[in-house]
């Protein structure tokens, strides 16, 4: 900031054609904005003020009483130990899909950007998983992993004669809700790390390949860096994915089980909060935890912000 | 030109009329159709009054949008509330007990389903959709281990000791599957003439503690640990999975398996397809116990207070209609939902149902041998969905290996809470 006061100011007349270009009236601009302010105010604002406001009540939607309770229900929740499982896998949840997802996604559409026969096809495949709906993709993986009729079990047992019980073995159920979300945003991360990877020019990896750098290298060394950009987007989105839209996949595949401590083991803040609202009907506990949720997110926004940004290269 | 004239004509016919909403959870052609056929038919005989059907999603999602909608002042003059929902609607006061709204003579009424809604002498709902737990059994799989496929186990020690043949015989299918599901295990309650809830099962007053502790509790999770401690049984894994466990049974990987009769249709066709004889037998229950019958779970029709007099009648005359001896007997054929009138199933003896459709019988036998008492008339629950999610989870826990006391002393403590936490809504 000092450095740019510090400049002398260009003439007045040479910024003039520029900052012309404004509105006459002070109103008109906010008449132009004034539909999206409509549209937040209504679908955004006026809903997460009522949500403050619910979370400090005890509130059953059916019953449709409120009564005062302060911080009660959030201090309910922030010293019940199974709410303390359930957002400490929800941590390691959304560490494993985001991380695991992207490195997969990263290293399939290099692979799938080199000139090879069939490139086009790899990459649609690739992409194809994100078109279905996590309902679909739920009974699917529900399917494919049912252990007495699964087509995976019926081909480990005929291969090497074990049936794991990938639903109510806890890590094992764990491992594929990872799996399954993984899977599903697979092709969202393919397409973005497709349209970066063909976006760098070609010359830094001739330049690259001409000092004589491996594959391998100019891969890590050059790729890489130079995704990061992307990366960093990526992984917010993956986050809000992995946290939210955690839902469909859990609620069909797994339906918040197998029990494991306190909870069940793939019972994640967004489908505790699905629990609580709109099974037991306790909408201000709901609330309480859809606030809770909120904080996280800004608290893992601005983190990732801080420190994130430092190791992120934005080229030339 | 005629257009108008045909919109302003309708527009005036519909003045004319009253509008009946019903929001119902039959998504299905089949279903959905049916009650749509039902409306169209009392439409063309009440030319005054026009019932409009409407499939509102699940369970939970009705409830709350019916509750909502009666806040705006606007509610559907007729609501498919699910029996664990109960308490709930009840709790709500959105509705207004059908009894009240005139003289209904429910003696038609199958004793232990009008049991179920008659809650402090008053008929609060009526009944519509009822079902409860069954036996299916493989006779092909019994026949080829060497077991007798006209004599199922009724008993929780006749099944362990045909597991036990099964397993020897190794036929390449497990015992016995069903799915986890804390509605068998109160039916499990009731037959041992446990309730699940003190006070009458929240009959005489409001529930403050459960019963999972009780010696009924006990035995029952028995049964389940010793099913898995010899691995005679077999499930997907997830909770409440009826389809999955439904998968397991019509694929021949089990003998036994224990659900809804309504879907003894469903499964009837499967086994078809699979090309195995399927059975159908009572609730195997504890040995040594007398049987006192299911608890009828299912939903009923509750209809909205603060409707104008007409629109209240009519209401309930499209619910008496549509549950008329005729039309129950007509639904049962096609779903294998009970019909909940003693008249619909002199009916269909007449018509000679049962002996095209014997499968069905043993269902009616459990549901008319029923003793009524508070532990068969289902429990008031308003923690409903919780508690039994409790249950569910504390089963699973001993399928795990966890020890069936110390389980059921944690899920108790757990289902106390949640009753309290429930009660505490109405200090």
């Amino acid at each position: 900031m000092s450095l740019i006061s510090r400049r002398p100011r260009p003439p007045a007349a040479a910024a003039e054609p520029q900052e012309r270009a404004t509105f006459k009236s002070p109103v008109l601009p906010w008449l132009f904005l004034l539909p999206t302010f409509i549209i937040l105010a209504v679908f955004l604002y006026y809903p997460a003020v009522r949500t403050l406001r619910l979370s400090l009540y005890r509130a059953n939607i059916i019953l449709g009483n409120e009564t005062f309770e302060g911080l009660g229900q959030f201090a309910e929740l922030l010293s019940s130990p199974v709410y303390h499982q359930v957002i400490l896998q929800t941590l390691i949840y959304c560490a494993l899909v985001v991380m695991l997802g992207l490195l997969l996604a990263m290293g399939l559409a290099w692979l799938a950007s080199r000139p090879i026969a069939g490139a086009k096809f790899y990459r649609l495949m690739l992409i194809y998983p994100y078109a279905l709906s996590p309902a679909i993709a739920g009974t699917i993986w529900l399917f494919l992993f049912n252990p007495e009729i699964g087509v995976i079990n019926n081909v480990l047992s005929s291969l090497i004669g074990v049936r794991p019980r990938w639903l109510d073995n806890p890590l094992l159920a764990f491992g594929l809700v990872v799996l399954a979300a993984i899977w599903k945003g697979l092709g969202y991360n393919v397409v973005f790390y497709l349209a970066a990877i063909q976006n760098i020019p070609g010359e830094v990896s001739e330049a690259a390949a001409i000092d004589g750098a491996t594959g391998w290298q100019a891969y890590w060394k050059v790729i890489f860096p130079l995704l990061s950009p992307m990366t960093f987007f990526l992984v917010f989105t993956n986050l809000i994915y992995a946290l939210f839209d955690s839902f469909g996949l859990v609620d069909i595949l797994t339906r918040g089980g197998p029990v494991y401590g306190q909870t069940g083991i793939t019972t994640f803040l967004i489908y505790q909060l699905y629990e609580d609202g709109f099974r037991n009907f306790k909408t201000g506990v709901a609330a309480a935890e859809a606030v809770l949720m909120l904080i996280m997110v800004g608290v893992i926004t601005v983190m990732q912000f801080r420190y994130g940004n430092r190791r992120v290269h934005y080229g030339a | 030109m005629i257009v108008m004239l045909a919109l302003g004509s309708a527009a005036q016919l519909a003045q004319a009329q009253t509008t009946i909403e019903f929001w119902h959870t039959f998504g299905d052609a089949k279903r959905g159709g049916w009650i749509q056929d039902r409306a169209d038919e009392f439409n063309k005989l009440h030319p005054d009054l026009k019932v409009v059907p409407a499939f509102k999603g699940g369970d939970n999602e009705l409830i709350s949008a019916t509750i909502l909608s009666a806040r705006q002042g606007n509610p559907p003059a007729i609501s498919q509330i699910f029996e664990g929902g109960s308490q709930l609607a009840l709790d709500s006061g959105v509705f207004q007990p059908v009894s009240a709204i005139k003289n209904v003579d429910f003696s038609d009424y199958i004793k232990p389903v009008i049991n179920f809604y008659t809650i402090g002498g008053k008929v609060n709902s009526l009944p519509f959709n009822s079902s409860s737990p069954v036996l299916y059994y493989n006779k092909t799989l019994m026949k080829k281990a060497g077991l007798n496929p006209l004599r199922p186990p009724t008993t929780f020690g006749a099944l362990l000791s045909d597991c036990k043949k099964i397993q020897a015989a190794n036929i390449g299918a497990s015992c016995f599957g069903m799915s986890i599901n804390g509605w068998f295990i109160e039916n499990w309650l009731a037959e041992q003439g446990q309730t699940i809830l003190n006070n009458d099962n929240g009959r005489s007053g409001r529930a403050t503690t459960s019963n999972l502790e009780s010696a009924a509790a006990k035995t029952i999770f028995n049964f389940f640990k010793t099913l898995q401690d010899n691995k005679y049984y077999s499930y997907t894994g997830k909770l409440e999975d009826y389809d999955g466990s439904d998968a397991i049974f019509n694929n021949q990987k089990v003998v036994f398996h224990i659900t809804s009769t309504s879907k003894i249709g469903n499964n009837s066709d499967a086994a078809k397809r699979a090309g195995f004889s399927l059975g159908v037998a009572r609730l195997p229950i504890p040995d040594n116990t007398k049987r006192n019958g299911v608890v009828l779970g299912g939903a009923s029709l509750w209809i909205a207070k603060n409707l104008s007099k007409e629109k209240a009648e009519g209401a309930l005359d499209f619910a008496l209609y549509m549950t008329n001896t005729k039309n129950m007997a007509s639904w049962h054929q096609l779903t294998g939902y009970y019909p909940v009138r003693q008249s619909s199933i002199n009916l269909l003896k007449e018509q000679g149902w049962f002996a095209k459709a014997p499968l069905q019988l043993v269902a009616f036998n459990q549901q008319t041998d029923t003793v009524a008492s508070p532990a068969t008339a289902g429990a008031l629950n308003g923690a409903g969905p919780e508690t039994r999610k409790i249950t569910e989870q504390a089963l699973q826990k001993v399928l795990n290996g966890t020890p069936v006391n110390d389980a059921l002393s944690e899920a108790k403590a757990r289902a106390d809470a949640a009753l309290a936490d429930y009660n505490a809504n109405f200090k």
